[in-house]
């Protein structure tokens, strides 16, 4: 896998670059700002591009527009978005239309290095990852329509996060430490409450909840 | 004559056709006083005329209606400056303007005798010097005795003004200047502390994967959990000071998408072209946020909205909802933020009749 890094602090960056390259993915450049990145993308055709929001010069919310801009330019180039906060605004700007390829982690996941490096795989094949947080945040707010929310139990809460960060049932049941077999229990009345179709695989999945949540356009049907 | 006059013409004179002819004046609107002035300013007026007339025919020799003239001008100055004089507001300014009515029309008789001898029988000396002097004198003295509270009152509501203008201006600039160095702050934890333990994780991370011993790993684990921790703190304490989106976005998009999470529809209309200060849109957001979450939580509304908009000098926020109201204004919060919009000086109005649903609105003066 041929990866991308932008991101201004190099402490951060250098330390990225060592995590990837311990772990056999190549970075074939590195940027500090929004106009490096497309560069470098440009450049070195990626199949990753792992981005900073905010970066010079406004270190406001460049990185993600110039996440967006490489996306519509090459629309099959993942992206993984990372972010010392998430905001669910961001998260639905930046899934748009495409949904294939996205990701959107808060900065600090780097330090699950297994979770970390198979989000990169799977945000590179067309899956997509979203922070447990942009859960979190969605289901924090008084909502008006949350009727069928507060019926989750804490344990089927925890799950819907990690299905929103693309994770198979195994991952999570290892991240939960329980077994796959609970994890399809809670799973499956999970979908029930929330009246959301079953879908077996993980991708449609994680589409499923995020559509829910009205992160992401409903998936047509079939 | 003034058509407009007619009704209290009506109301004061039995018979109006002859009251106008006999008293065109009165007739006018003016009351009985000011119409006999007006009859003694005339006939002053036809006897100065009428003398000139006798000296003329008289002979003429030493112009001695002068001497006429000068008493009946003195009558008619007299009458005009004590008119001036009492349309003053009671108390020590009308005191005072009488005694210069006094003092000015001696000054006015002095000189004007003086003149006359001078002009007729060759004066050599300006004899009203001295009596000039003194009355000016008099009328000062009288002056600054009456008026020394009044004096100095104004200069206290003088001074008292520029206190408030100068604690108004420096209460602002350093709640302004107390905000900009909260967003410094924020930026501060994101680059350092955050940066840091961020970087911190990931070593961590990449140590527990070399470690081979469990409770080393495990030791490694707990360390990430405990930046982890931080981290979040960190977060929290940031997006207690700005919202990241606010930072980033501004405004209107930080409301947006506060809205677009709590599921109300929200109507948003948002009209505003001038550059915020940070304190004025923090407050303006922090408003917004709890009036929504109150809607959320209690008002079980159809439609809600939230307005944002340019005034004279003001930034103006409306927030409402069609629900079922009776909010207390010391409650859900508000209490907090009116102290907030009040620092800046701004007003913040709440009506939550019962089920009339809930209004609130915020100005917050911007420059």
């Amino acid at each position: 896998m041929r990866v991308v890094i932008a991101e201004d602090l190099a402490l951060l960056r250098e330390g990225l670059v060592a995590l990837l390259r311990e772990n056999e993915i190549e970075v074939v450049a590195q940027a500090e700002d929004g106009p490096g990145l497309l560069r470098a993308i440009a450049g070195h055709d990626p199949d990753l591009a792992i981005v900073d929001v905010r970066l010079p010069p406004t270190y406001s919310d460049e990185g993600l527009l110039a996440a967006i801009e490489a996306r519509r330019r090459r629309p099959q180039l993942g992206v993984l978005v990372l972010s010392q906060y998430v905001e669910t605004a961001y998260a639905s700007e930046l899934i748009g239309e495409n949904t294939a390829g996205i990701g959107y982690l808060l900065k600090e996941r780097v330090g699950d290095v297994r979770a970390f490096i198979d989000a990169l795989h799977r945000v590179a094949a067309g899956g997509t990852v979203l922070d447990r947080q942009v859960v979190t945040q969605l289901l924090a707010a008084p909502d008006a329509r949350a009727d069928a929310l507060p019926r989750l139990t804490g344990r089927e809460r925890e799950v819907l996060e990690l299905m929103a960060e693309g994770r198979s049932n195994s991952a999570i049941a290892e991240s939960l430490v329980v077994t796959p077999g609970a994890v399809e229990k809670h799973i499956t009345n999970l979908f029930a409450k929330l009246d959301l179709p079953a879908c077996e695989e993980d991708h449609r999945r994680v589409l499923a909840v995020l559509a829910y949540l009205r992160v992401a356009p409903a998936a047509p049907a079939g | 004559m003034d058509a407009s006059t007619q009704p209290a013409l009506d109301v004061n004179l039995a018979h109006p056709a002859r009251a106008r002819r006999w008293m065109p004046a009165l007739a006018a609107g003016l009351s009985l006083g000011q119409y006999a002035r007006s009859l003694v300013h005339r006939m002053a007026f036809l006897s100065a005329l009428l003398l000139l007339g006798i000296w003329a025919l008289a002979g003429q020799g030493y112009f001695w209606p002068a001497w006429a003239w000068l008493g009946l001008g003195d009558l008619v100055l007299l009458d005009l400056a004590a008119g001036w004089a009492w349309r003053r507001p009671p108390g020590p300014v009308r005191r005072v303007a009488c005694v210069w009515t006094v003092v000015g029309v001696a000054a006015v008789i002095l000189i004007f005798t003086w003149l006359l001898t001078w002009l007729l029988a060759g004066a050599r000396t300006f004899w009203p010097g001295w009596a000039l002097l003194g009355l000016a004198t008099a009328g000062s003295a009288y002056s600054l005795f009456a008026l020394q509270d009044r004096v100095l009152v104004a200069r206290g509501k003088r001074a008292l003004r520029a206190r408030v203008e100068l604690l108004t201006r420096t209460r602002r600039q350093a709640v302004v200047a107390q905000a900009a160095e909260l967003r410094r702050i924020e930026r501060d934890l994101h680059d350092g502390a955050q940066a840091r333990l961020v970087a911190l994780t990931l070593q961590l991370g990449r140590a527990e994967l070399r470690a081979e011993q469990p409770e080393v790993r495990e030791l490694i684990k707990d360390a990430q959990r405990e930046a982890s921790h931080a981290i979040g703190e960190l977060r929290d304490l940031a997006r207690g000071i700005v919202p990241p989106l606010l930072a980033d976005r501004g405004l209107v998009a930080a409301v947006e998408s506060l809205a677009a999470r709590y599921g109300l529809g929200t109507t948003i209309v948002a009209d505003t072209r001038r550059p915020l200060a940070p304190a004025v849109e923090s407050a303006a957001y922090f408003v917004i946020a709890e009036a929504l979450t109150n809607t959320a939580k209690h008002a079980a509304a159809e439609h809600s909205w939230v307005r944002i908009g340019d005034g004279h000098r003001v930034l103006l926020v409306s927030v409402g909802d069609d629900g079922r109201g009776g909010a207390a204004a010391e409650g859900l919060g508000l209490a907090g933020l009116r102290a907030r919009v009040e620092a800046l000086d701004g007003q913040l109005r709440l009506a939550s009749p019962p089920g009339g649903g809930t209004l609130i609105e915020v100005s917050l003066p911007c420059g």
